[in-house]
């Protein structure tokens, strides 16, 4: 077995391993704790190995090109370690049904299709990719860590609670592996039920029941519209398929005949095929409706230049006919003797031949054209449905990350939520599950309405996501609870982290992924860093407390480091990904002038973060040494010696917790200092949603994609074929350059376009030829 | 009489009937037991025992097709097979629901009961005469009668009886009114040939629509469908709670069956719809709907009885299978291949339905004791923690009532979406309604989590002042977490259950454009 086979097996058992121990924790009663942390740090050992191993692959793999892995250009997902992919031997996969899954939870539809074709079907379909692979890995550090918090702290029932606490990262593992779109939104959903019970059962305060009502109901009300988003997106695009052989096709005009040498140059629509949930698929299919269009255009354009060039051959063939004739005319006015005749004749047949040919050609050519423009006319309805519908789905989708993330005015369950849900959930909560809402962005949104992200994207939500940050700075500047001003500035970085997002570059996007790792751990290690508190004196009320720094050294410097972190101070981890998401939202060209304001705003949120975060520590760790009166159960300094001291006084960090947060102050630290190592694993996959954000923007301008890829073959200036790969019509019917009429430059979002010696793009039709 | 083939028709349609002709004697000879001894264990093993023949039946006795289809009064097609095993297999799980309320004396005409509903509701699904299928429909309500009067001591038991008894009249009157005009129509009582009669027909006949409507109306009242729902909030308050999961679940199954075989939706040709979308019936019935789901779910949220909500949680999820209906409706319309068929999806929400119903019913039948009766909400106060097994099965209905992934409900949800988010939206009447309608079940969807959700708080976030009484009925226990359980293993792995549907009512692989193109 190999590596590969082997690690298959372990992505699955991320998955199962959780919801197994919550199903068995029930039953260790008294040992539930112990247990939970044996299986929480057996969760650490099968998860690190993992993400090592498949950060390695990917990184192997990423340093190949596009091309050279098999894609035109990088347009969909590439999942590793499928669990039941399709093998060709013993364990390797089948070349060309990379990550696809023989397992099927449901099919749809009565339509069957081949385990390895897109299908109407729910499958079990778990892999990594760049994208999820770090989250993954941060799901599981923050599992124990969630577990020591809760150590004390827990007393009622608490196998239930950390039964449903293993559900909860179940759930969270599983959506983030899920690469079937209804899987993720089973897992997605999966999450409500522990988090419902762990908010309302063990929390705090005589609101937990409201709190865990309101988050449950907004979530799954939001969510539900992101069902139906789905359930939209899949079912009006169904897979391409060659209308005469039935298999899928790369594009919506395709040849007639799809063999290489093929004398017709006849295309026709595609036809649509069945519906797939499959999200890589899902995405090609989404491109392929959505640049019906454009590609259409492009085939017409060729069919046009195919005809010209063959009308063009065909003069100079006409002539030398003509020339024959009138040579075998004269030889005849001349009374010409047969044995001169003879040539003469000869030359008029081939020449006759020729011509006959020529405009057989011509014919052809004729008819290709005829065929592509009226497949033309299908391609553009498609086409213009398909931006109509994005639309709607946009929102539609949107809905449940909006509230989940949460963006500026769907926040409104947060305060509640983290305000009541114990210190240990509230961890998970911050750093994981608010990250299943922008992962959801990234794993739905962007591709599978990439027109809408690029029209709407920016200017709607990342205009929310701009009054967000500056309104949750202003909250979280106004609280007085140190947990309200944690729970505020989530929102505020979490903004940013959304405005970056829908930047739709590589920047923004590599800055996205990193900020979701870094923010997890830093807002996930402050929240536990709160449990320490909780657990001395059952309060996280900021007013009451006062220089602790003296009280408490060890954890005024694990705080310092979790808060400074959390700013984003050089050095520590946030900087690096809130300079890149600043980075995106900079280069985001459309709409051009606001994005300068976006940025302002950002850059704004990240002092306005300095600015509460310093002025909560002066109050809580300088000035007066000022303390509320100890918890119950409050772990005491000194409780070994003889109480002879005037008052017991809570201890400072116990090994326990400082096992807690202080790893995860030193893994800030770490990826402060080497942030590549995380960013090299997501460069494939970061690549795949910048060219299909580039290819929808380029579409909403109207003019063709250019990817900025470096070129699979090291020669010449990096030009790279359009997005939407054209059918190959003919192997030597190159067009070449068409003279005027190609709109570089203006508009166009990437810059990276340098006007070559000869001419631009290889094929470069008239995008605005309609008119 | 002379021809062969419709003389092996007539005479074969009794073997067709030979798992319910031994429910109906199983179900005389218990009541026949009645006269004697009223023991509760032995009608429940001779009930038992009965249906488990019935089951044995059904699998082993083999029958063919009838050669003449119009003119056979029983049909056994594939969907016939799926009602059938659907009625017989819960009718199976009724009778262990039901031992929590039988020991009062009257066990054997419960038992009784109970099997001439389950065998009039399995007949409903074969029935392929207007004449059959009414005397179905009748099977189910005529037993129902007697049990909602069996237990009658109060005023509400008294009120909730009469109130069913006399509206179940009247709707069979409305039905058997529309049924008529479809014989003054046609001239024949036979389902197949009046379906085709009136596909095939040159426009559509007012007639026609006045008998739709009328039969509408009538089966309405069966699936509680909005405005024919005024009796279910009653009826299930006042009612025991093993007759209400009766009543929550048989009707429904044998109405929305009995609907789609009026219909044509069970045909293998998906042209011979004889009210198609150019007859305005599919409008009538996205108007049903979308009442049903929206009033169902507006009026549960204010209720304070747990079983007045379920009532009006049961009307909700009517409106839910209607989109099933209508997406089967949709189908002369198609231009592609469509995905789901619509009826399959009726098909499997019904059996997603009828788990999480029962299973609720029967869940609240155990925690309800004569001495610690549940009846509001906050009844229910701390039940997950006093009686975890049965609170969690409550639990999970309850989530699969949301729709939450995992559970069947879930399944249903899904399948009804695609199905009817892949109906053809070009048709001149419908235009972009069925998008609509799905967002309308999404809404509703939202709304009724907060209701679930409300009772799984209370059952689990509280602590009960005056904890329930332990309950005695081991068989309801059973029943509530058998039925938990295959919610659950349904929600994982619909596959199973999908398959079933998608057998008893085949998609069509042609659109039927192409066929109609064809011709």
């Amino acid at each position: 077995m190999s590596i590969y086979a082997a690690t298959r097996v372990l992505v699955l058992l991320l998955v199962l391993l959780p919801l197994l121990t919550a199903a068995v924790l029930p039953l260790f009663g008294r040992f539930a704790r112990r247990a939970a942390l044996v299986a929480a740090l057996v969760n650490v050992g099968l998860a690190v190995p993992v993400c090592v191993v498949a950060s390695m692959w990917l990184d192997e793999h990423g340093k190949i090109g596009g091309r050279a892995r098999g894609d035109e250009t990088l347009l969909t997902f590439r999942s590793v370690f499928v669990p039941g992919e399709v093998t060709a031997g013993s364990d390797a996969p089948a070349s060309g049904t990379v990550g696809r899954t023989t397992w099927t939870l449901f099919r749809v539809s009565a339509s069957d299709a081949a385990p390895d074709r897109p299908g109407p079907r729910v499958q079990l379909y778990l892999g990594l990719d760049g994208l999820n692979l770090w989250l993954v890995a941060l799901a599981a550090l923050l599992l124990p860590v969630a577990v020591l918090v809760s150590w004390e702290s827990v007393r009622e029932k608490p196998h239930t609670f950390y039964a449903l606490l293993f559900l909860l990262h179940g759930g969270m593992v599983g959506a983030f592996l899920a690469f079937d779109a209804i899987l993720f939104y089973a897992f997605f959903e999966l999450t409500l039920i522990p988090a419902f019970f762990l908010i309302g059962r063990w929390g705090t305060g005589s609101g937990r029941r409201d709190a865990a009502r309101k988050f449950f109901l907004y979530t799954l009300a939001a969510s539900l519209f992101t069902l139906v988003g789905i359930v939209g997106v899949a079912v009006t695009n169904p897979t391409p398929l060659h209308p005469a052989s039935k298999v899928r096709v790369p594009a919506a005009v395709v040849p007639l005949d799809p063999a290489v040498n093929a004398r017709t140059t006849e295309v026709v629509p595609a036809e649509r095929g069945p519906i797939t949930f499959s999200i890589p698929d899902l995405m090609h299919n989404v491109q392929v409706w959505a640049g019906a269009g454009a590609a259409a255009r492009t085939v017409v354009a060729n069919a046009e230049t195919l005809l010209r060039g063959a009308r063009d051959a065909l003069v100079p063939v006409e002539r030398t006919a003509t020339a024959a004739r009138a040579a075998l005319d004269d030889l005849r006015a001349k009374k010409a003797p047969p044995e001169q005749l003879k040539p003469a004749q000869d030359r008029l047949l081939a020449a006759e031949a020729a011509l006959a040919s020529g405009r057989a050609v011509v014919a052809a050519q004729e008819r290709g054209l005829a065929s592509a423009r009226a497949a033309q006319v299908e391609a553009e309805r498609a086409a213009t449905r398909s931006k109509e519908l994005q639309f709607w789905f946009f929102f539609a989708l949107m809905a449940g990350f909006l509230v989940k993330v949460p963006v500026f005015p769907f926040h409104t369950w947060l305060p509640a939520a983290y305000g009541a849900a114990p210190a240990g959930v509230v961890a998970v909560l911050s750093a994981v599950m608010a990250k299943l809402g922008t992962f959801g962005i990234m794993r739905l949104v962007l591709p599978l309405t990439p027109d809408a992200v690029a029209e709407y994207g920016l200017p709607v939500i990342g205009t929310l996501a701009a009054v967000g940050i500056v309104y949750g700075a202003l909250c979280a500047y106004a609280s007085t609870d140190i947990k309200m001003v944690l729970a505020y500035s989530s929102v505020s970085h979490l903004g940013l982290l959304v405005l970056g997002l829908f930047a739709c570059n590589k920047e923004g996007l590599s800055g996205a992924v990193l900020h979701m790792v870094n923010h997890g751990l830093s807002t996930g290690a402050l929240f536990a860093a709160l449990g320490f508190l909780i657990d001395r004196y059952g309060t996280t009320e900021g007013t009451k407390f006062g220089g602790l720094m003296g009280k408490f050294p060890v954890f005024a410097v694990l705080a310092f480091v979790l808060c400074l972190a959390s700013v984003g101070l050089p050095g520590l981890n946030n900087f690096v990904s809130e300079m890149l998401l600043l980075a995106g939202v900079f280069a985001a060209t459309v709409p051009p002038a606001g994005s300068w304001a976006l940025v302002t705003v950002g850059a704004a949120g990240v002092f306005l973060s300095a600015w509460y975060t310093f002025t909560m520590m002066r109050r809580v760790f300088f000035q007066q040494l000022k303390e509320p009166a100890l918890a119950e159960h409050a772990p005491l300094a000194g409780t070994k010696g003889a109480p002879e001291g005037p008052a017991p006084a809570a201890a400072d960090v116990s090994r326990r917790e400082f096992c807690a947060f202080g790893s995860l102050a030193v893994l800030c630290l770490v990826l402060g200092l080497l942030p590549q190592v995380l960013l090299d694993a997501t460069a494939p996959d970061v690549r795949v949603l910048a060219n299909v954000g580039g290819a929808a923007r380029a579409r909403l301008a109207g003019v063709p994609y250019v990817s900025d890829e470096p070129p699979a073959a090291a020669s010449g200036p990096a030009f790279v074929p359009p997005a939407m790969q054209p059918v190959q019509m003919n192997p030597k019917g190159g067009g070449g350059p068409k003279g005027g009429g190609f709109p570089k430059g203006g508009g166009f979002p990437k810059g990276g376009n340098p006007p070559g010696p000869k001419g631009g793009p290889p094929k470069g039709p008239d995008p605005k030829a309609e008119e | 009489m002379t021809d062969p083939l419709l003389q092996q028709t007539l005479t074969g349609s009794f073997r067709l009937a030979v798992p319910e002709i031994a429910l109906v004697g199983t179900a005389c000879a218990v009541f026949l037991m009645g006269c004697f001894t009223n023991r509760r264990c032995l009608a429940f093993t001779v009930s038992l025992l009965g249906t488990i023949a019935a089951l044995v039946l059904a699998g082993v006795v083999d029958t063919e097709l009838p050669p003449i289809a119009t003119a056979a009064p029983l049909l056994n097609d594939p969907a016939a097979a799926f009602v059938r095993w659907l009625a017989l297999i819960s009718g199976a799980v009724l009778l262990f629901v039901a031992w929590g309320e039988t020991g009062t004396g009257h066990a054997c005409e419960y038992y009784g009961c109970t099997l001439v509903a389950v065998a009039g509701a399995s007949l409903a699904g074969r029935a392929n005469d207007l004449v059959t299928l009414f005397l179905a429909l009748e099977f189910l309500s005529i037993p129902t009668y007697i049990l909602l009067y069996l237990p009658a001591r109060d005023r509400l038991n008294q009120e909730a009886a009469a109130k069913y008894f006399l509206l179940s009249v009247m709707s069979s009157a409305v039905l058997l009114f529309g049924f008529s005009y479809l014989y003054g129509l046609t001239g024949t009582t036979n389902i197949s040939a009046i379906t085709q009669a009136l596909a095939q027909a040159d426009g559509t006949n007012p007639m026609a629509l006045i008998a739709a409507v009328l039969v509408i109306a009538g089966i309405g009242f069966r699936v509680t469908a909005v405005p024919f729902h005024f009796y279910a909030p009653d009826v299930y308050e006042g009612a025991p709670a093993g007759v209400v999961a009766q009543l929550a679940f048989l009707p429904k199954v044998a109405g929305f069956v009995a609907l789609a075989r009026a219909f044509g939706l069970f045909g293998t040709d998906p042209l011979s719809l004889p009210f198609n979308s150019g007859t305005q019936i599919p409008l009538l019935l996205w108007i049903v709907a979308v009442m049903t789901m929206c009033v169902g779910n507006a009026l549960a949220v204010v209720q304070d009885n747990v079983r007045r909500m379920l009532a009006y949680s049961g009307v909700a999820h009517a409106g839910y299978m209607f989109m099933g209906v209508l997406a089967a409706l949709a189908l002369p319309d198609a231009k592609t291949a469509p995905g789901v068929g619509g009826a399959d999806a009726l098909l499997l929400y019904l059996a997603a339905y009828g788990l999480m119903t029962v299973g609720a019913f029967a869940a609240i039948l155990y925690l309800s004791t004569p001495e610690r009766p549940v009846e509001a909400i906050e009844d229910l106060a701390g039940a997950g923690h006093s009686h975890p097994i049965a609170g969690g099965a409550l639990a999970i209905s309850l989530f699969s009532m949301i729709g939450l992934p995992l559970t069947a409900g879930f399944a249903g949800k899904l399948l009804l979406f695609v199905g009817a988010f892949d109906a053809p939206s070009d048709s001149p009447a419908m235009r972009n309604l069925y998008v609509v309608l799905v967002a309308f079940a999404a809404v509703n969807a939202a709304i009724g989590a907060y209701y679930y959700l409300r009772v799984i708080g209370v059952l689990y976030l509280r602590s009960a002042l005056r904890p329930l009484g332990r309950s005695k009925a081991l068989p309801t226990l059973m029943a509530a977490v058998a039925l938990a359980g295959g919610t659950l293993f349904f929600g994982i792995y619909p596959e199973p259950l999908a398959k079933a549907a998608r057998k008893a009512a085949p998609v069509p692989t042609v659109p039927a454009k192409a066929v109609a193109d064809g011709r």
